[in-house]
């Protein structure tokens, strides 16, 4: 019959130590349809005794006391409209508002300033780049114009020397004498080398 | 689920703040925290502010310490906030409140009894004294 009805009270867990036994409170063992006990039959519950005396001269104090602490509640509801409405229209306000312009006064000339000095370099910025900017293409143009020059250059050189060339070309006039020339003038490229470099011309093979 | 911010709630509860003792600490060493708290909400969970502390066992120097955030707890009693009468009590005793009826009755209930026990042994010492006495002149 005895049924325990677990409803365990909110334990606080972040402040017990680790390790520690959780104690979870059940209340009450019995439930409502079990009988009353039998020590417990016949007993009459007693409230406790009241001295009239005591009693009269506690209510006279719980008069007071309930009446001082209606009065402590309306001066602090008082005191709190009061620092409300300071807050929102009282002389703090105006003061407030007052600094806040300033404020805002003092930032935006501060921000206008900034924005000068900024434009100042902005300005000096663009100029210097503007200058490289033609530098690099006069540069640009002389370092082309000395590579057409170059090119011009050895193109010259070469027709030079193809014009010096041209006096040893074999031609079909040419042709008749440079062969004779060639056969009596044998030329024997033969040479014979050692590890010391020691040329010798004059070798068995023609 | 909607999750009810703290001005809903105020208006969903019907809105009971409580200044209580919240219960915290270890085994056979309790603490409290004075906390301004919903009504039905559990004795150690969330609450609203926490307004000082209490710390029932007595220090080295045989003190009970008790904290108090006086601005915080004026604001919550001009808010509407009830106090329990443990920190009813306390407050009392700090000064902030006036002195609670308990606090003096208990008080004056102790020196009676003290009062009486006192009798009670010089009387005891008297009779015995006499009874001494009466005994010596029969004798």
């Amino acid at each position: 019959l005895l049924r325990v009805a677990k409803c365990p009270v909110q334990v606080c867990r972040f402040l017990s130590p680790r390790g520690s036994v959780l104690i979870e409170t059940v209340r009450g063992r019995k439930s409502r349809n079990d009988p009353k006990a039998k020590s417990k039959q016949d007993r009459v519950k007693v409230p406790p005794p009241i001295d009239p005396v005591e009693m009269v001269v506690l209510k006279e104090r719980y008069t007071q006391y309930q009446m001082i602490m209606r009065a402590l509640r309306v001066e602090f509801k008082e005191q709190i409209m009061r620092r409300r409405y300071e807050e929102e229209v009282g002389s703090r306000a105006e003061e407030r508002t007052k600094h806040e312009a300033e404020e805002h006064r003092a930032l935006m000339a501060w921000n206008d300033a900034e924005n000068l000095r900024l434009r100042q370099l902005r300005e000096i910025r663009v100029q210097k780049e503007v200058e490289e900017l033609a530098m690099k293409r006069e540069e640009a143009i002389g370092l082309q114009e000395e590579k057409r020059r170059k090119i011009l250059k050895e193109k010259e050189q070469e027709i030079l020397q193809l014009q010096e060339d041209v006096k040893t070309f074999i031609t079909l006039e040419n042709l008749d004498q440079r062969i004779e020339e060639a056969l009596d003038n044998p030329k024997n490229y033969n040479f014979a080398i050692d590890k010391e470099g020691r040329i010798v011309k004059r070798t068995a093979i023609p | 689920m909607v999750h009810l911010s703290s001005a809903l709630l105020r208006r969903y509860h019907g809105g009971l703040v409580i200044i209580r003792l919240a219960l915290g600490g270890c085994t056979n060493r309790p603490f409290y925290r004075i906390v301004a708290a919903f009504n039905k909400r559990a004795r150690d969970s969330k609450y609203i502010e926490q307004l000082g502390t209490y710390d029932p066992l007595p220090n080295i120097y045989n003190e009970k310490l008790v904290s108090f955030n006086y601005d915080r707890i004026k604001y919550w009693i001009g808010c509407g906030a009830h106090t329990t009468k443990p920190v009813a009590k306390l407050l009392g005793l700090a000064g902030f409140f006036p002195l609670h009826p308990m606090t003096v009755t208990a008080a004056e209930r102790l020196r009676k009894l003290a009062a009486q026990k006192e009798q009670e042994a010089s009387g005891s010492g008297t009779e015995e004294g006499q009874g001494k006495e009466e005994q010596r002149q029969e004798a």
